[in-house]
């Protein structure tokens, strides 16, 4: 079994790294990477957006960022594919692409999630930092941009790595409008061999469970780090002496 | 330079300050004294408009702080209002000479290296020159204070208040924050100072207010507050300071 895996890997390897490109095409790992960065790469400034719109004072964007914040949270990653898939191309009038529809899907999906990400950082700053630029007299705007969102973002650093791994596993939801990649390579090779489906999808979850580990442990070292340098420097010998 | 005419303050069902009748001088250095709850953190934060009023009016240099006013008029009047919190409010992201930098270059458009050279003798002045390129962590609380006030200076504003900005520190460190201030004394800075150092109160004063339940019940200058205070408040406030 084992050697019937690794030799499915080995007539199969360029397929799930690149799907049939250039015959077709881009697809496997290469497609499934491609959709989740450039996801998550617009998802941020869409999640930016709307959680500044969240956290407004001024009805008009806050509300409407709440109500899709909550809209999109109550359902299931399938359905807004369901509803691109169907429903944009009425609205437009003309055929969109399973990868262009992936991408709007993914980018809404996570940006909303993202954008609750960006909100939870931003409040979790001391209301001494946008006090301290206001008395500065820097505007709302600048004091966002210059203080409160480059230290949140930074703080946010590792929780966006996490949400890049759950936009990676989201992507096999692509399969079901026949986004060519690595769950659709996997589900191909599986058709064609037919009677190996257990080591096919054993090498399918390997692969995912390989990237997605790296990322989060990557996730986890850059916390450590953040951790570390927001601690400061050790705590002077005086001050352990008086604790003590 | 600063005057309150019948200020008064709720929050919900509770008073915060009643009737404010009281103004510093240019020139002058005022310290607010008082016991904790009395408002005096509350009052010096209407002054810049951290803090909203509900009846009565701030004057800064003539004009009405809490006046309706255009965002962008608001934040120009914050620029010139120098003020220091008790706890720092330092940018962390940004080290000591930027956290200085950062006003005078973004909201008084100053150019970057005029506000650098000008930052790094603000430094100079409150003697942490040789710790410009250190972040915030890094620093002791005394450092970090003096930096919030180099911060403040760099906006060159024509008073300075201060709430409460040694009530953060370890013992030791509190009198290289005085004396930074004792030197903006000298300077001719006017000054308003939440403070519960008494001593800085006798010899730097030139006049003192004290507050309980969020009215100012004595103005004076140090010699006649100290010796001979008016009001039972103030005495009892004074003599459970001395058998402290």
């Amino acid at each position: 079994m084992l050697f019937n895996t690794i030799e499915i890997v080995r007539d199969n390897w360029l397929l799930l790294l690149i799907g049939q490109y250039p015959n077709g095409p881009l697809g496997g790992i290469a497609a499934t990477l491609i959709l989740s960065v450039l996801g998550i790469v617009l998802a941020f400034p869409l999640a930016v957006l709307v959680a500044l719109a969240r956290l407004s004072r001024w009805r008009m964007l806050r509300l409407p960022a709440t109500a899709l914040v909550y809209i999109v949270r109550g359902v299931p990653l399938l359905m807004i594919i369901f509803w691109v898939y169907f429903l944009f191309p009425l609205l437009i009038g003309a055929n969109v692409p399973g990868f262009a529809t992936m991408l709007c899907t993914l980018v809404l999906y996570e940006g909303t999630f993202l954008s609750e990400v960006v909100r939870a950082g931003i409040e979790a700053l001391p209301g001494g930092q946008m006090d301290a630029a206001r008395a500065l007299g820097h505007s709302y705007p600048r004091a966002m941009r210059f203080v409160i969102l480059p230290q949140a973002l930074y703080n946010m650093l590792p929780s966006m790595l996490s949400q890049w791994v759950s936009t990676i596993k989201d992507t096999t939801l692509g399969y079901v409008i026949n986004v060519p990649e690595l769950t659709f390579a996997a589900n191909q090779i599986n058709n064609r061999l037919l009677t190996k489906p257990f080591e096919v999808f054993l090498i399918l979850a390997l692969t995912y469970y390989v990237v997605c580990f790296s990322l989060t442990q990557l996730a986890t070292f850059l916390e450590r780090g953040i951790t570390t340098r927001r601690a400061g420097p050790p705590m002077p010998a005086q001050a352990l002496v008086v604790a003590q | 330079m600063i005057q309150f005419k019948n200020v008064s303050k709720w929050y919900g069902d509770y008073r915060a300050l009643t009737d404010i009748n009281a103004g510093v001088n240019k020139g002058e250095v005022v310290v607010v004294c008082g016991p904790s709850g009395s408002g005096k953190s509350t009052l010096i934060r209407t002054v810049n408009r951290l803090e909203e009023i509900r009846s009565g009016e701030v004057l800064f240099d003539g004009q009405s702080v809490h006046a309706k006013m255009r965002s962008a008029e608001l934040n120009r009047l914050r620029s010139r209002i120098g003020f220091v919190f008790q706890s720092f409010n330092l940018f962390p992201h940004l080290s000591a000479l930027d956290n200085v930098v950062l006003s005078p270059w973004r909201v008084n458009r100053v150019g970057r290296a005029e506000a650098r050279d000008r930052a790094m003798a603000l430094l100079e002045r409150v003697g942490l020159a040789e710790r410009a390129r250190s972040y915030p962590a890094q620093l002791s609380g005394g450092q970090q204070q003096r930096v919030a006030i180099a911060r403040a200076l760099a906006m060159e504003p024509p008073a300075m208040l201060f709430d409460e900005p040694t009530s953060a520190l370890d013992p030791e460190m509190v009198g290289e924050v005085l004396a930074v201030m004792r030197g903006l004394a000298n300077d001719g800075m006017t000054m308003m100072c939440v403070t519960h150092e008494m001593s800085f109160a006798r010899d730097v004063a030139d006049r003192v207010w004290f507050m309980d339940a969020g009215r100012v019940l004595e103005t004076g200058t140090p010699d006649a507050f100290f010796g001979a205070p008016q009001h039972p408040r103030a005495q009892r406030f004074l003599s459970d300071l001395r058998s402290r």
